[in-house]
């Protein structure tokens, strides 16, 4: 007790550092996450770090309201279903005690006004016999059949489905399994005629979420460093400063929450808990530590030794402190290092990192850049290293070495630039998505804020999809061409022209970037007429980088497989309402002689139809 | 189940006995890849159509039609070097045309009297017509292989476009069966014989490709009327009657349901213009090499239907791999053991028996394997040395084609491949698997179940509860499987024929369902 009581005597902040560090990367059974949190809590008297859940006051309303709906949770391990449904408990009176004491019940029951309310928090929990029980009950809740009861049920998306194989049938029970297949494959919330609502946590983007987690946990009460020894000296101080960023200049936080959401709009979600688990990481990482996490105690050694950069953020954020194995199966890194950050590089920046000591034409750069940084910039080992490479000889570890260093130095240079340079220095270039910012910026913001994207943008994705659906090297920009190859769809070249549809609005016709209605991100819309429905493409940030790069001279084949299938898909969609809208026209033409267009491509690369005739 | 009888001609025909057709039907050959199968098949389907009797087979094994050459055809796609040089040499569209058809005259094949002048009146410049037979060379069929001009083929657009193999020289013209061997007889019979024909006569013909209305003045698709273009009327009615008919040994198999079954899943998809066509190849060759190994089992009498392990391509070498080499290995040698068990097993018949016993043992064996093989053979001295010649010689003649079948369609088809491997393996490509989707998934169906029904449909072994055998015996840890399954998914994923919801549950999607509830875009 009282190496406890001086353990926090000289390190101030450490109860708080150790509960952080429960929800980093360490070894522990993901089963029990939210009962480990809960004891730690408990054992160390701290509040978990608490933040705004985007459904949280719906679901309450839902059950405070007259004709309360069944609800069931849905989503990944870690995307807070358990922490939902606890929420939920409490907010309507159940009692704490009760839901921590009884976990080893299946469900908990809560009497509202005239219901009960049955809390299963994990559907696999289960066991045959008891889901044999309780589902039969559920589908009669949900199919209006009885109201004494409503139920709050968080499953993962698979053993929901699968939940139902298992009891008797029933007609309302095969009801209900179709309802809620549908929802969950048709990504819906509700079913007319049925009391249920779908709620997939999975949707909950993670952009939005993580500042509110980020600040939660750099604004909790456990901080105490101001009064800590170690403090201007302490890497676990430097990471949390730079985490938070000043007045003026947030640019790391902005950064990684741009990563986060072009993550989210590649349909890579990653769940509150792998954001909780990226915080504690990036804040405690260390290579050398226990658990790779630091904790206060062990700072005094690591600044003896004088280890204290590998602590760097700018590594933590992509898990560079943990082992390969780790590292390869925890999802936010997986996501995140998808990036290539540290890899990607450019001509200008790398001569920046490794030339600017010494060249007076790029020393201002590199000052400004990277020796202002004493502490994981220019530091003495990055100088020391960077000297070594130059001056050549050295053996093949030290070459090694340096390079590793490079990388680190490209991750921070990533993080800190600072705003104004991000277009000259081609910020963006740094990852593998060289077109990413202007993603965010000129397309996603503009499109949010309601303005009109640049016009070169649409003209470079027109010009991207016209060279992939003819499989020639085009430069029309003025009209989508829509081509077929005259055998199957499958054939590498279309020649066979079928239709150009124009890209400014011209009777009907038009193609253009918008927001989608349900999921609020960008997508490419190609109209027809008034009457047809139009044909929609999903602009995630690979299918935007990959049109960009053919675009700019990529072959179609290379770069991704996956968005080559996506695009040959959306053309089969293209070319099924452009039927449609012929069989509307009705235009038949009676001709003597049969005549045949093919593109011809022109020395400027502009395809246009030539009509070859025949008498037969 | 009782097999049909022997064709009686066969012993004035040149086949040197009767084994491999015994088992397979006359017959299934390697080196018809499976789209020429589909063109030959499309040319005794028209046949049949012009005289009302597309897919119904009147008398069991006695199929006959009619095929045409089109050989001014044939020679301007596919024996015309000189045309873009002519095209940039004169300037003049009438020295174009005279200059080239010197050229084509000198060496034209397969043609009596040479006259292309018809070709004027169709085309209003020499470059247009030169434009045109470009286009059409770009989308033949071996339009790219180095097989000899008179086995390439025009695609098959519509009922003017299929015309038979054959072997040009000079002005001769013979079908020597060397590209055109008979598989496509076989598929055509399969299909008369599963009852489903007049279904997929309906919607050939929505497609275009067939048409039981067909006369002189038929025109058809846009594409059909280009390719009229390029024939003298003469050509349009130049047929010859089929020689022999082919011999497909059982009246009904469960085989033939299924090859059509497969067919009309594929066609309901309602694929635009001939987008169905590279799919119908690809199931047909499946099923064609399912035959194959089913009937090799039925002799041996084998009843655990044939097996494939199917490796999805891992960036590392897996068990799996090896595990589906060696399915590879164990299935090629089948049809070679099924031959030689069917041969051997004479010794079995109580015939036999009595020829040992009889005084002329050798003369009545050696009438014996006549009557049963159609094999003569004079250098044998005990009935048991006869057995073990013709044994050799029946596998002899196995090897030269039929063993093949096994490698060569299950490459053709994406089924096998060498990839980063010393052996071949079972690996199948993203084309068999959407294939594969169009053919087993009516709309949506639980990744699970499409396993299942793999298995279920072709003995495809990819996830774990398929491979329960190999598990139990050690040869693979259940972990290797569930892996090589994950890797589908992924697979079908990329291609966008999978929706994952974000934890255990996947669903294969068919995206030309026939019923589709709400069609969502992406």
């Amino acid at each position: 007790m009282k190496e406890i009581m001086a353990q926090s005597l000289s390190y101030p902040s450490s109860e708080w550092v150790s509960f952080l560090r429960n929800y980093g990367p360490i070894p522990r059974n993901d089963n029990m996450y939210d009962e480990t949190i809960q004891r730690a809590s408990k054992r160390k008297k701290i509040q978990p770090p608490t933040f705004e859940t985007t459904y949280c006051s719906e679901l309450i309303e839902n059950f405070q309201s007259v004709a309360p709906k069944s609800i069931i949770l849905t989503g990944t391990a870690g995307d807070g279903k358990t922490y939902y449904c606890r929420q939920v408990w409490e907010a309507l009176g159940g009692s704490p005690e009760v839901w921590q004491k009884e976990a080893k019940n299946k469900w908990h029951v809560l009497t509202l006004q005239d219901k009960k309310l049955v809390v299963v928090k994990d559907l696999s929990e289960l066991t045959t016999e008891e889901k044999q029980t309780l589902l039969p009950h559920v589908a009669m809740a949900i199919a209006g059949k009885s109201s004494d009861k409503v139920f709050l049920i968080a499953a993962n998306d698979g053993q929901l489905v699968e939940a139902w194989a298992d009891t008797e049938k029933s007609a309302d029970i095969e009801n209900v399994r179709q309802v809620i297949e549908n929802l969950l494959v048709e990504d819906r919330r509700e079913q007319e005629g049925f009391n249920v609502k779908l709620y997939n946590l999975s949707r909950q983007s993670s952009a939005i979420i993580f500042p509110l987690i980020l600040d939660a946990v750099l604004n909790h009460s456990g901080w105490a460093c101001d009064s800590c020894n170690y403090q201007p000296a302490c890497p676990i101080w430097e990471n949390k400063s730079r985490l938070e960023g000043t007045a003026t200049d947030r640019t790391a936080r902005e950064r990684l929450t741009n990563l986060l959401e072009l993550s989210e709009l590649n349909e890579m979600h990653l769940p509150v808990r792998q954001l909780l688990l990226l915080v504690s990481n990036a804040l405690l990482g260390h290579p050398d530590a226990k658990d790779k996490l630091l904790s206060c105690k062990e700072i005094p050694a690591i600044l003896d030794k004088g280890k204290e950069p590998l602590a760097s953020l700018y590594r933590n954020i992509f898990g560079e402190n943990l082992g390969d194995r780790k590292r390869e199966s925890t999802e936010v890194f997986k996501v995140l290092r998808s990036f290539g950050i540290g890899i990607e590089t450019s001509n200008q920046i790398d001569n920046i990192l490794i030339f600017g000591a010494d060249d007076p034409e790029i020393q201002p750069h590199y000052d400004y850049l990277v020796n202002s940084d004493k502490y994981y910039g220019a530091n003495l080992r990055y100088q020391a290293q960077q000297r070594s490479y130059l001056e050549g000889g050295g053996e093949d570890n030290r070459k090694g070495d340096f390079l590793k260093a490079l990388q680190t130095q490209r991750q921070r240079l990533f993080f800190t630039l600072p705003n104004k340079y991000t277009t000259d220095l081609k910020l963006w270039n740094l990852t593998a998505f060289q077109y990413a910012g202007e993603y965010l910026n000129d397309v996603c913001k503009a499109l949010q804020h309601e303005k009109k994207l640049p016009k070169i943008i649409v003209i470079r994705l027109v010009r991207g999809l016209n060279r992939i659906f003819t499989g020639l090297l085009v430069n029309n920009e003025n009209e989508l061409i829509l081509a077929t190859s005259g055998s199957y769809s499958q054939a590498k070249i279309s020649r066979v022209y079928e239709k150009f549809i124009s890209v400014a609005k011209d009777r009907g016709e038009s193609v253009s970037v918008e927001l989608s209605t349900n999921r609020g991100k960008p997508i490419l819309v190609v109209r027809f007429s008034q009457d047809i429905q139009p044909a929609s493409f999903y602009l995630t940030v690979t299918r935007y980088e990959y049109l960009s790069r053919v675009a700019e001279g990529a072959l179609p084949s290379s770069f991704s497989q996956e968005c080559y299938e996506d695009v040959l898909a959306f053309k089969t969609q293209v070319l099924k309402q452009l039927r449609l809208r012929r069989q509307t026209e009705d235009t038949e033409e009676v001709e003597e002689s049969m005549s045949i267009r093919l593109l011809k491509v022109n020395n400027d690369g502009i395809a246009s139809p030539r009509t070859f005739e025949v008498n037969i | 189940m009782l097999k049909l009888p022997r064709p009686p001609q066969i012993e004035q025909s040149k086949l040197n006995m009767w084994v491999d057709e015994s088992i397979w039907g006359h017959r299934l050959y390697d080196e018809q890849t499976p789209w020429l199968c589909i063109l030959e098949m499309l040319c005794i389907v028209q046949s049949e159509a012009v005289s009302g009797k597309a897919f119904i087979e009147e008398e069991i094994n006695k199929l006959h039609y009619s095929i045409y050459f089109r050989l001014h055809l044939r020679n301007i796609l596919f024996n015309n070097p000189h045309i873009e040089a002519i095209t940039t040499e004169y300037i003049d569209d009438v020295e174009r045309w005279d200059a080239w058809m010197e050229e084509m005259a000198k060496s034209v094949g397969g043609i009596d009297s040479v006259d292309f002048s018809y070709l004027k009146s169709r085309f209003t410049s020499f470059d247009n017509f030169a434009e045109i037979v470009k286009f059409l060379q770009s989308s033949a069929i071996e339009g790219d292989s180095n097989k000899r001009w008179s086995s390439k083929f025009v695609f098959p657009y519509g009922p003017d476009c299929l015309y038979e193999d054959l072997r040009i020289s000079g002005s001769n013209k013979t079908n020597d069966r060397r590209f055109f061997g008979r598989t496509g007889e076989l598929a055509y019979l399969m299909l008369c014989r599963s009852g489903r024909g007049a279904e997929i006569l309906d919607y050939l013909q929505k497609m275009g490709i067939i048409a039981s209305e067909y006369a002189s003045n038929y025109r058809g698709s846009k594409w059909n009327q280009l390719v009229i273009a390029l024939q003298p009327d003469r050509d349009r009615l130049e047929k010859r009657p089929s020689g022999s008919p082919p011999y497909l040994p059982y009246a009904s198999l469960p085989e033939y349901v299924s090859l059509a079954d497969d067919w009309l899943s594929i066609l309901r998809c309602k694929l635009p213009d001939y987008d169905a066509l590279p799919h119908l190849v690809t199931i047909t060759g499946l099923h064609l090499v399912v035959y194959l190994l089913n009937r090799a089992k039925a002799v041996l009498q084998d009843n655990q239907k044939p097996r494939f392990v199917l490796e999805i391509v891992a960036p590392k070498k897996t068990n799996i791999r090896d595990l589906a080499a060696n399915e590879y290995e164990t299935n090629n040698n089948l049809p070679k053991q099924a031959i030689e068990y069917y041969i051997l097993s004479t010794a079995e018949l109580p015939e036999w028996q009595q020829c040992l016993e009889s005084l002329s043992s050798l003369d009545d064996a050696r009438d014996l394997l006549e009557k049963h093989f159609v094999w003569q053979d004079k250098s044998a001295n005990s009935p048991d040395e006869l057995l073990d010649k013709l044994c050799a010689d029946a596998v002899g003649r196995h090897k030269q084609h039929l063993a093949k079948f096994h490698g060569t369609w299950s490459k053709e088809i994406g089924l096998s491949s060498r990839r980063s491997s010393r052996r071949t393996r079972y690996a199948p490509t993203d084309a068999l698997l959407k294939t594969l989707v169009l053919a087993c998934v009516p709309y949506r169906m639980e990744f699970q179940e499409f396993l299942a029904r793999l298995y279920e449909k072709y003995g495809f072994i990819i996830g774990e509860k398929q491979a329960q055998s190999f598990i139990d015996s050690g040869d693979a840890d259940r972990e290797d499987f569930t892996a090589n399954a994950i890797r589908l998914e992924r697979r079908l994923a990329s291609i966008g024929l999978l929706k994952r919801l974000s934890d255990a549950c996947a669903y294969v999607q068919n995206p030309f369902a026939s019923e589709v509830p709400n069609a969502t875009s992406n």
